[in-house]
């Protein structure tokens, strides 16, 4: 299976200052990112926004070809995004919404490519223990994000795949040809992840 | 040794335009308490849905099946603590993005300091010699390693039985020989499916499964004699209707 050379979660080892900073504190980074997209209108401080993360990614040692894999799959979309914008609303506009969301990506890339998915995991268990008294599971939460992060790779390698087969017997422009696979492959991968967990006793209800 | 237990078990399912269940096993009764147990059969025999009868992943349709005690419907979640399962196909198996964190997800239920948990993630990676490759896409990983981690993933939680469905099926002759080495270490329980006859030669007993049905039940040697019987006796060469069957023109 190609394409999962983009993996969401793909955490780069290291010992730098980000490596070592408090879950909490990227948690909030990503959060305030988040806001930015709605507090930034300016466009010049949107990029120096976007200036400043790309420099921290890069300070984390991760690289900047982990750093193009992460924004390389919505450069299409931010491409349209980008195009309408200006067309409606002026370049200026259009400049502060793209950047804005790149801004999100590389934040949130940020925390993925310095963060163990485990002690992501822990995070998110903390987050939702006060959900406990609803009875929630905060270990089911932490199970779901997890194959949230697994599954969405996996989804776009296999689109890869039933792409290049469709190439291969000339039907790449038949909506069927790819859909369908997809769609199919996605279903029997869902049920494998759905047997793998339940063989490890995970997302398992406690017994009577 | 875990004694496993199996009653008047059937396995049926519904399908979809056919007014009757299909059977996919049917009166099995079993008691199994040796070390190393194997089950062959043909492709479709009901072999895969046997083992996973044991881990609680199918539900039988009729009668009970117990390990230790344990009911492996009511007792799911003590089940699966107890019966660890390995798939055919590792990747079916390994769910997240590398070995480490595979490992460490297997254990966070019952280690919940996240230290405690790596160390005991490095411990069972290390048993397999997969620690230097902890950090490496389950990806990049050869089929020898990936099934050897997916071992290491399941007996990470200590499991008295372990389950193996076709583990050596998609190994070379190389890591089918490491794998079965490394089974036969193995403190656990075993029971497992192949079609790798000389590895079923080593088990203490063996089931040959066919149709639904427990065909043989016995020592190594008989049942693979048995299982050889029964395919010789399936094997029909196609007559190509050559001499004598030309219609005149």
């Amino acid at each position: 299976m190609r394409g999962h050379g983009f993996l969401l979660a793909n955490y780069v080892a290291g010992r730098s200052l980000i490596h070592r900073t408090p879950l909490w504190l990227k948690f909030l980074l990503v959060v305030g990112c988040g806001m930015a997209s709605f507090l930034i209108v300016d466009w010049r401080l949107a990029a120096a926004a976007l200036t400043l993360m790309c420099a921290l990614f890069l300070l984390s040692g991760a690289g900047p070809a982990r750093l193009f894999r992460a924004v390389r799959p919505l450069l299409p979309v931010l491409l349209a995004i980008g195009v309408f914008q200006w067309w409606q609303l002026g370049a200026p506009v259009a400049a502060r919404i793209v950047l804005n969301v790149l801004l999100c990506v590389v934040a949130a890339s940020l925390l993925t490519a310095t963060t163990p998915l485990q002690r992501l995991l822990d995070g998110v268990v903390s987050l939702a223990r006060p959900f406990t008294r609803f009875g929630a599971d905060p270990e089911r939460f932490a199970l779901t994000i997890a194959i949230m992060l697994r599954s969405i790779p996996f989804i776009a390698g296999a689109y890869a795949d039933v792409r290049d087969s469709a190439r291969a017997r000339g039907l790449e422009r038949n909506p069927r040809a790819l859909v369908l696979p997809v769609f199919i492959t996605t279903v029997a991968y869902a049920r494998h992840t759905g047997d793998a967990l339940a063989a490890r006793g995970l997302g398992e209800p406690e017994d009577d | 040794m875990s004694l496993i237990s199996l009653s008047t078990v059937g396995v049926r399912v519904a399908v979809d335009g056919h007014p009757d269940p299909k059977v996919l096993l049917q009166d099995v009764t079993l008691s199994l308490a040796e070390r190393r147990i194997g089950v062959i059969g043909a492709n479709g025999s009901g072999k895969s849905t046997l083992l996973r009868l044991l881990n609680g992943l199918v539900a039988p349709t009729e009668g009970t099946v117990t390990v230790n005690g344990l009911d492996t419907v009511r007792k799911v979640r003590s089940i699966r603590q107890q019966v660890g399962f390995v798939f055919t196909d590792p990747l079916s198996q390994l769910v997240m993005p590398t070995g480490r964190e595979d490992v460490e997800l297997s254990l966070r239920r019952s280690v919940r300091n996240g230290t405690e948990r790596r160390e005991r993630a490095d411990a069972a990676l290390d048993r397999f010699g997969l620690l230097p490759l902890a950090d490496q896409s389950i990806y990049e990983l050869s089929g020898g390693e990936r099934q050897l981690l997916a071992l290491a993933v399941v007996l990470a939680v200590e499991p008295d039985v372990l389950v193996l469905d076709e583990p050596s099926t998609l190994l070379d002759l190389r890591n089918r020989e490491l794998l079965r080495r490394t089974i036969a270490g193995l403190r656990q329980q075993i029971v497992m499916s192949t079609h790798d006859l000389e590895l079923a030669l080593e088990m203490d007993r063996v089931l040959v499964v066919e149709s639904g049905r427990i065909a043989f039940d016995g020592d190594a040697a008989a049942a693979v004699a048995h299982y050889r019987s029964l395919c010789a006796a399936g094997l029909e060469v196609p007559h190509s209707g050559g001499a004598g069957s030309g219609d005149a023109r």
